[in-house]
């Protein structure tokens, strides 16, 4: 039986036990007031999340909250700084890349310790990489690149590449089905034991209860200064416990009573609240994501690439954005897909973003002979704001003079739903914000919902990926950018902002898309 | 009394074959696929069937169905997907709060709830029957979770005496662990405790009114003696039904309370299941109910015969 299996075994009731529950009712009546489940010790944390992690293997799965707890205990060769740059994490330095973009040299740092007690080398390196190529649909796009990984003596390692993957290193450095770096004797599927490098190891979980993570004493840390993810890590709090608090409101109570020292992703009409409560404080990260909605490109009325832009011309994008998220605290509407300090920024083909222009989409409408067919808007109440939206999106398209209806559907059905043009004609939904183009959203790849194909994409998209460097790559992303606007295979309605709470006695926790507690105290 | 056993026995066998079958086909029939959830949006339709087949959800549903049954009748519940662990073993993960939960609600219950019946039927179309009643229409129609986030905003956030939710820190001990469960257990209670005041009342009224009754009062019986022995004793069998039926249904999870305190109970591992399709955990989960509850019904059975020697099992 693994250490997971056992410690989530269920609790056996002895004599003992039996007698201590018998005392323990009787007691109910009479225990103290006065004071929550407080940490039981000042270096011990409760981080309220969203939910359960589905798995603990950073592989098995791309949801964040899988990979916001498993970073702390499994470390990428690459990772980001704050402003979501790849930068070395396990490798010693930035690749020295060749023969055009088709071989990355990378040295990986010695003396790296694993949680087993034995130090980290390219066999383990190699080993994960191979597992991340299985495993996860972004390794398998880059797999399909890579010609072979080899070993250079015991810490280097090459990458040859068949074809360039200009966001090779990004891949690597993304924190969501990650390129996690594990010893090579704990590979594994399903995952039993997670022996990682991280500056926390796992110690326990119990399903629906809590994962718990503690600090690795042979941590090996970087000398570079912390910025976002990448430089010094250190583990000043002893055990973090990652609690699954599905209930948004519980969560936000949960810290204003003190029982949580963070709670994750909480409605942003609690923010006041939060900032009036002297005890905790707020943290907005932005952006942390962006709602876009599918249009179905191969069949039913958005097949016609006029009838989607009369749909882009009469949408209003901030009355959107502003029924989704309340308060512009909580969101940006912008045409620019990338934020100004990204390398990808760009405002081309924003001037068809926003319009709100119900006559001028009814013109296009006529010249594009629409014949009143129903746009079916496919989205989930799920997600509240997505439903927000398309509550509004109805009424600008209605306003337009399309006939619409709304079917709303649980979040399961949606996605199952959208994998067949038949049955929508647009659909809502989100993503995390990402540094790099080609990792979000889906339909920049081939074979996503929606169906979106036409030669400017494959031409734009070739020119995009085949260049190396970032200066070229940012202004060769800004025609993709403008093709996306012209021919409206998804409207990217805007960024928006996570709000999380943590105790006023906590420090050092930044502002980065998944939190982490790597450098982070309690006053 | 052997041979009507049997024969309930015999009958529970065949209600919990069809409640397996409808389980299953139900769960088919809704939309929705666990493979395409689990591999998230950037997964291509070639990962998906891969999964799909790795689970077996590729083969016909007549086929998914002989082998359940077949896995069923072994004892297996299955493999959770999502969870990556057997079925039977997740359940047993949630039962500790979901029994307590459900016992203690239902003691509440019961406690407010019978005695409030009690002087309400007794003092009927006084002050206290009026309160009692509008009471319990109160508490009927308050939903679980406004009660729950009201309880913790003033137990919990302000007063400080109890935990938000949860279901106490890692390596708490048993009366800790209980202590989390005092809110939930005192929501839950509250708002069950009105059908039984309710069912309470009514059967007592009945049985006040009996020729017995007022034999009893004209020989002169002291009022609390007839109320409480003689009218209690044969009010009992409605009442128990209630209680019962109650019970089974907080053991099979108070789904919104549980969310609401973040419990990690049974409702909670349901409705997580449903929404993610996880097909072995919602099927076994909800065979599992659906045996308690039908134990629950033959246990109430076997009591009624006990309180009331004329009801036949």
């Amino acid at each position: 039986m693994s250490k997971q299996d056992k410690d989530a075994s269920p609790q056996g009731w002895s004599r003992r036990e039996l007698a201590k529950f018998i005392a323990g009712a009787g007691l109910v009546a009479t225990l103290p007031a006065g004071g929550s489940a407080l940490a039981q010790g000042a270096k011990s944390v409760n981080l309220a999340m969203i939910g359960e992690p589905q798995t603990l293997d950073p592989m098995a799965s791309t949801a964040d909250l899988v990979s916001g707890i498993m970073m702390h205990v499994y470390e990428s060769l690459y990772t980001w700084d704050s402003d979501l740059n790849p930068k070395p994490m396990l490798a010693a330095d930035m690749p020295k890349i060749g023969a055009g973009g088709l071989s990355y040299e990378i040295e990986i740092r010695k003396g790296v310790k694993l949680h087993s007690g034995r130090d980290l080398d390219v066999e383990d390196v190699i080993a994960s990489l191979k597992r991340w190529m299985e495993m996860t649909p972004r390794g398998k796009a880059v797999a399909a690149s890579v010609d072979k990984m080899e070993a250079k003596g015991t810490h280097g390692l090459l990458i040859a590449l068949k074809a360039p993957v200009p966001a090779l290193l990004t891949h690597m450095a993304l924190p969501s089905g990650y390129a996690a770096i594990m010893a090579k004797e704990s590979i594994a599927t399903p995952l039993v034991s997670f022996v990682g490098t991280g500056p926390y190891k796992f110690q326990e979980r119990r399903p629906d209860q809590f994962v718990i993570l503690t600090k690795f004493d042979g941590y090996s840390a970087r000398s570079e200064p912390a910025n976002g993810y990448a430089g010094k890590r250190e583990a000043k709090i002893a055990e973090l416990r990652f609690i699954p608090v599905p209930n948004p409101n519980t969560r936000v109570e949960g810290v204003v009573a003190g029982q949580y020292h963070f709670a994750e992703q909480l409605p942003v009409d609690s923010y006041k609240r939060i900032a009036s409560t002297p005890s905790i404080k707020p943290l907005l990260v932005m952006p942390y994501g962006f709602p876009y909605f599918v249009l179905n490109t191969k069949q039913g009325p958005f097949a016609d690439k006029k009838v989607r832009q009369a749909y882009q011309l009469a949408l209003n994008s901030t009355e959107m954005m502003l029924a989704a998220f309340g308060d512009e605290k909580f969101f940006k509407a912008t045409a620019a897909h990338f934020p100004k300090a990204s390398p990808f920024h760009s405002e081309a083909g924003g001037a068809a973003y926003d319009k709100g222009n119900a006559a001028a989409a009814k013109k296009l409408l006529a010249e594009a002979k629409y014949d009143g067919s129903v746009i079916r808007i496919l989205n989930s109440k799920q997600f509240e704001f997505h439903h927000r939206m398309a509550l509004v999106m109805a009424e600008n398209l209605k306003e337009a003079g399309f006939k619409v209806q709304l079917d709303v559907v649980d979040w399961a059905t949606l996605v199952q739903r959208r994998a067949d043009t038949n049955l929508y004609d647009v659909y809502v939904t989100h993503s995390s914000f990402l540094p790099e183009p080609m990792l979000s959203p889906p339909q920049l790849g081939v074979g996503a919902p929606g169906g979106w194909d036409s030669p400017a994409k494959t031409a734009s998209l070739a020119a995009f990926n085949a260049e190396s460097d970032p200066v070229k790559r940012g202004a060769l992303w800004a025609k993709v950018q403008e093709v996306v606007y012209d021919e409206v295979p998804y409207i990217r309605v805007g960024d928006f902002a996570a709000l999380s709470a943590t105790s006023a006695r906590m420090t050092g926790l930044v502002p980065m898309p998944s939190p982490a507690f790597w450098n982070v105290d309690l006053a | 009394m052997v041979a009507a056993i049997a024969r309930r026995l015999a009958g529970m066998l065949a209600v919990m074959f069809i409640v397996a079958t409808m389980v299953f086909f139900l769960t088919r029939l809704a939309p929705g696929d666990p493979a395409s959830l689990m591999l998230g949006d950037q997964a291509t339709a070639a990962d998906i069937a891969e999964l799909r087949k790795t689970y077996g959800l590729d083969r016909p549903v007549a086929v998914q169905y002989v082998l359940w049954l077949k896995e069923i009748a072994s004892g297996n519940l299955g493999q959770s997907i999502f969870l990556q662990r057997p079925v039977l073993q997740a359940i047993g993960e949630r039962a500790e709060p979901t029994f307590f939960l459900a016992l203690f609600s239902i003691l509440i219950a019961s406690l407010i709830g019978i005695p409030c019946g009690i002087a309400s039927a007794v003092w009927r179309g006084r002050v206290a029957d009026q309160t009692v009643s509008g009471s319990a229409m109160l508490a009927a129609s308050i939903p679980s979770f406004w009660l729950g986030l009201l309880f913790i905003q003033f137990f919990a956030v302000r007063l400080g005496w109890f935990p938000v939710a949860g279901y106490g820190d890692p390596g708490a001990d048993l009366a800790q662990r209980l202590r989390h469960l005092v809110l939930p257990a005192m929501v839950l209670g509250i708002v069950n405790s009105a059908l039984i005041t309710r069912f309470t009342r009514a059967s007592m009224l009945d049985v006040l009114s009996e020729d017995f009754v007022r034999t009893a009062r004209a020989k002169g019986l002291p009022e609390s003696r007839i109320v409480l022995r003689h009218a209690l004793g044969n009010a009992l069998v409605p009442i128990i039904t209630v209680v019962g039926l109650t019970a089974a249904l907080l053991v099979g999870g108070a789904i919104v309370t549980e969310t609401v305190f973040g419990l990690p109970g049974i409702g909670n591992l349901v409705v997580s299941a449903v929404l993610r399709r996880d097909y072995p955990v919602i099927q076994g989960a909800l065979i599992v109910i659906a045996g308690i509850y039908v134990l629950i019904n033959f246990t109430i059975d076997v009591i009624y015969t006990l309180v009331d020697p004329r009801v036949e099992t």
